[in-house]
């Protein structure tokens, strides 16, 4: 069946069924692979995606959640000036090390500047408690958040 | 092949429920757990699937003076975000999961998948929530802790949705809640706690307790609460609740540990706050 939805701003109609997840269709019908698949179960947050603006695990959304609703991925967040911000305090603090996890991170790190309006600790790490980081022991990532926040926010 | 469906009303919804033997879809995050297969495939369920996520019938939050009502569409994170409730409501929906699967999981979900260790049942039953359970025949209310029966086990019918939660509103001048867990966000609860308290001029006028992970369900007994309310006797209190534990040891953690942890911490609140 057909699936009508917007992907990363562009009106788009996925050739899928209802119980497709999304993980599925943006990697393989659209190679938008920078969504990736670690845990398939809503732990790691690698598959992490915004559905009309609210951060999801596209591991868990079946393709009848998105019916007619606005898909970003990692590749359309990358086109705004705040992924910039993200991506250079990344680089900056050698948060990265296989790579895999970062998508997800930065699209929850994303989550974090749209929802919340006061940057303590232990908000930071709830918003960041979906996330899993096999390499970097995480302290280098939450540096790198805590440079974004200064320079988003304050 | 599995069939879909996804109705646009609950109507409809109710007529393929009574016609047809399938699996509710509400968020999924309990149902792509139990039914995962392998990366990449099209998850595979044995049971035709009736999606219900998007029926808008299901999807509000009302606040009047007598009582809130919850659709059972709503998700968790909607709850949390939503300041017109009461926080010893948003809390417990606030430290579960995490913030994506918060922004997919139902409060229809998280009852009618009745795990033990469930977050919203000890708040619900605390509560004394009816839930609302809708047929093409027609609708009936019950008490959730009655409705769930034990692990994984309620009174649904098979051409039954959960429609809503309705929670009858009381003048709680106080509340207590406890998840330990052993990561501090993320996990299935070890043991949760949940205490409500009205006082009028210092004096305790009700009271409601529940304690979450021990048994198979929840425990809240009315009578135990009603004795102390005439008593005032903490150790008493403590004492009958732990007649109603009957824990067995589980990978979690041990069953002294969640019966005496759970105990232990009504105590000392009781003591500085009854
Ligand atoms: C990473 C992760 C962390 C989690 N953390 C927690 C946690 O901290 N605490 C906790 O309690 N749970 C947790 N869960 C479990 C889960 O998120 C919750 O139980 C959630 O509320 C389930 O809601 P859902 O809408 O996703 O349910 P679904 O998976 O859609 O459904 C669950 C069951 O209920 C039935 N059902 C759902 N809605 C209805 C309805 N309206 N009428 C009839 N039947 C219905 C379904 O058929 C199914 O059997 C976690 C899950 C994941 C993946
Ligand atoms: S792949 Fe979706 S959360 Fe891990
Ligand atoms: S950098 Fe390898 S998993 Fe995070």
């Amino acid at each position: 069946m057909k699936i009508p939805f917007q992907l990363n701003g562009e009106p788009v109609v996925a050739e899928t069924t209802y119980s497709m997840r999304l993980l599925d269709v943006v990697r393989n019908e659209f190679g938008l692979t920078g969504t990736k698949e670690g845990c398939s179960e809503g732990e790691c947050g690698a598959c992490l995606v915004f559905l009309d603006n609210k951060l999801v695990n596209s591991c868990m959304v079946p393709m009848s959640h998105v019916v007619g609703k606005k898909v970003e991925t990692i590749e359309g967040f990358a086109k705004s000036e705040r992924y910039q911000v993200i991506e250079q305090a990344f680089q900056n603090h050698g948060a990265v090390q296989c790579g895999f996890c970062i998508p997800g991170m930065i699209m929850a790190v994303e989550n974090l500047l749209r929802t919340q309006t006061v940057f303590t600790e232990e908000i930071i790490k709830e918003s960041m408690s979906g996330n899993i980081c096999r390499c970097t022991g995480y302290q280098l990532i939450y540096d790198a958040i805590k440079t974004v926040i200064q320079e988003v926010v304050e | 092949m599995i069939q879909s469906y996804r109705p646009e009303t609950l109507k409809e919804a109710l007529q393929i429920r009574n016609q047809i033997d399938c699996t509710v879809f509400a968020g999924g995050t309990d149902l792509y757990i139990r039914k995962r297969q392998w990366q990449g495939a099209e998850r595979r369920f044995d049971n035709d699937l009736l999606f219900i996520h998007q029926l808008s019938e299901l999807r509000k939050i009302e606040v009047s003076d007598e009582e809130i009502i919850l659709g059972a569409c709503v998700t968790q994170s909607e709850i949390e975000g939503d300041a017109y409730l009461p926080e010893f409501l948003r809390m417990p929906y606030r430290l579960m999961g995490n913030p994506a699967i918060r922004n997919t999981a139902t409060v229809g979900g998280n009852i009618v998948n009745a795990a033990q260790v469930a977050d919203s049942l000890p708040v619900l039953f605390a509560l004394d929530s009816q839930v609302v359970l809708q047929s093409i025949h027609g609708e009936r209310k019950m008490p959730t802790m009655d409705f769930v029966i034990g692990k994984y086990k309620t009174g649904i019918q098979t051409n039954e949705i959960l429609t809503h939660v309705m929670i009858p509103k009381k003048n709680w001048t106080d509340f207590y809640y406890r998840k330990i867990g052993s990561r501090k966000q993320n996990i299935l609860s070890k043991l949760s706690v949940i205490v409500l308290l009205e006082k009028k001029n210092d004096d305790l006028t009700n009271l409601a307790i529940s304690i979450g992970c021990v048994n198979e369900k929840p425990i809240r007994d009315h009578e135990i609460e009603q004795g102390f309310l005439e008593s005032g006797a903490i150790n008493q209190l403590i004492d009958q609740l732990y007649d109603k534990m009957e824990g067995q040891n589980d990978k979690r953690s041990s069953k002294a540990y969640r019966e005496i942890t759970s105990l232990k911490l009504i105590k000392d609140y009781l003591e500085k706050n009854s």
